[in-house]
């Protein structure tokens, strides 16, 4: 028995080297090669990327402008893994309560919780987290959609000013345990807002072909306020992501069903 | 300035990798989140700053804590 322990102490500093060694041969060459960096992209966004886009925050422009389509993939991704996420938590839920059954549960580690969820004690959920997370929620929420919105302007956007409008919401949700005292924390309000700005979304991206920009073009591009694209696109974009990393958290909390 | 916290960064690591209680780990890693985003801050990259303190220190800490939630202590070596 003792053998077998040490042997698989040693097995798995083996493998801890193995694995270390594995990331030498695969990282060292990038760190030791001595190709210069390509500077034609990054001269000509520094010359014309302000003009062109509108955005003072370069970073903006790039990914809402230059590369649109990555940022469509990675919303699309997003989606996907909220869409995920549901579907294992229907079956989560479950084998959770099952196993609650068996044995006390308290003293486990965490005090959040919404009040519907199924446990046997609300023991760490003290009157301190409902008052601070409900002060501080909407406060939080404002910050998020200052984030969001001035994206072209200063550093965040949508994807950044989405997850702060995510934590506000699950701040209100935990400070608010009456059901239905927060219209903005209710699950079936986040899923339709969510699926509105997927669309907008959508809408927004297709709205080039109608000038003759093409798909994903920016239709504001030849006027005055070519800006505009990226701060509608920043606003959709972080109310979805807002609202689904939102209604995600507050559906493993408990609140959805 | 910057090798300190990259240092941070590598004992914090190894603690996550090494500590027994899980919650100290999940603190641990989130405090690794927060120390990458004070070094976006210092090499002049804040919207990714952003990002990493948003979502490496405050959602996928949340989702780790959760996951805990509905796990079991149990000790093997104590048989």
């Amino acid at each position: 028995m003792k053998e077998n322990s040490k042997r698989s102490r040693y097995w798995s500093r083996f493998t801890t080297v193995i694995a270390i060694v594995a990331m030498a041969v695969v990282l060292l060459p990038i760190f030791l090669n001595d190709t210069s960096w390509p500077i034609e992209a990054r001269d000509y966004l520094a010359h014309s990327g302000t003009e062109e886009s509108g955005a003072i925050n370069l970073v903006s422009a790039i990914y809402l402008g230059y590369r649109v389509f990555d940022t469509f993939g990675e919303t699309i991704v997003l989606l996907v893994a909220v869409l995920g996420t549901m579907g294992m938590l229907s079956r989560v839920e479950s084998l959770v309560d099952t196993s609650l059954e068996e044995e006390h549960t308290i003293g486990s580690v965490s005090g959040f919780s919404l009040t519907n969820e199924k446990r046997r004690s609300h023991a760490l959920r003290t009157h301190l987290l409902e008052v601070v997370t409900g002060k501080i929620g909407p406060i939080v929420l404002l910050f998020g959609f200052y984030v969001m919105l001035y994206g072209h302007v200063s550093p965040g956007g949508g994807f950044q000013g989405g997850v702060i409008i995510a934590s506000g919401i699950v701040f209100l949700a935990l400070g608010n345990p009456q059901e239905g005292s927060s219209g903005i924390s209710n699950p079936e309000l986040l899923v339709r807002l969510e699926s509105a700005a997927f669309l907008t979304l959508i809408l927004v991206f297709f709205s080039g072909l109608l000038i003759g920009n093409g798909f994903f073009g920016n239709p504001l591009a030849h006027t005055q306020i070519p800006v505009g694209y990226i701060v509608i696109l920043n606003a959709v974009i972080g109310m979805k992501v807002g609202t689904s990393l939102g209604f995600m958290c507050i559906a493993m909390m408990g609140g959805g069903s | 300035m910057i090798i300190l916290l990259l240092a941070l960064i590598i004992m914090l690591a190894i603690y996550t990798l090494t500590s027994k209680d899980l919650l100290h780990g999940v603190i641990a890693m989130s405090a690794v989140s927060l120390i990458c985003a004070l070094l976006f801050t210092i090499l002049q990259a804040p919207d990714v700053a952003i990002t990493e303190a948003a979502v490496g220190a405050g959602v996928s800490t949340v989702i780790f804590v959760w996951a805990l939630r509905h796990s079991k202590r149990r000790d093997d070596e104590g048989e």
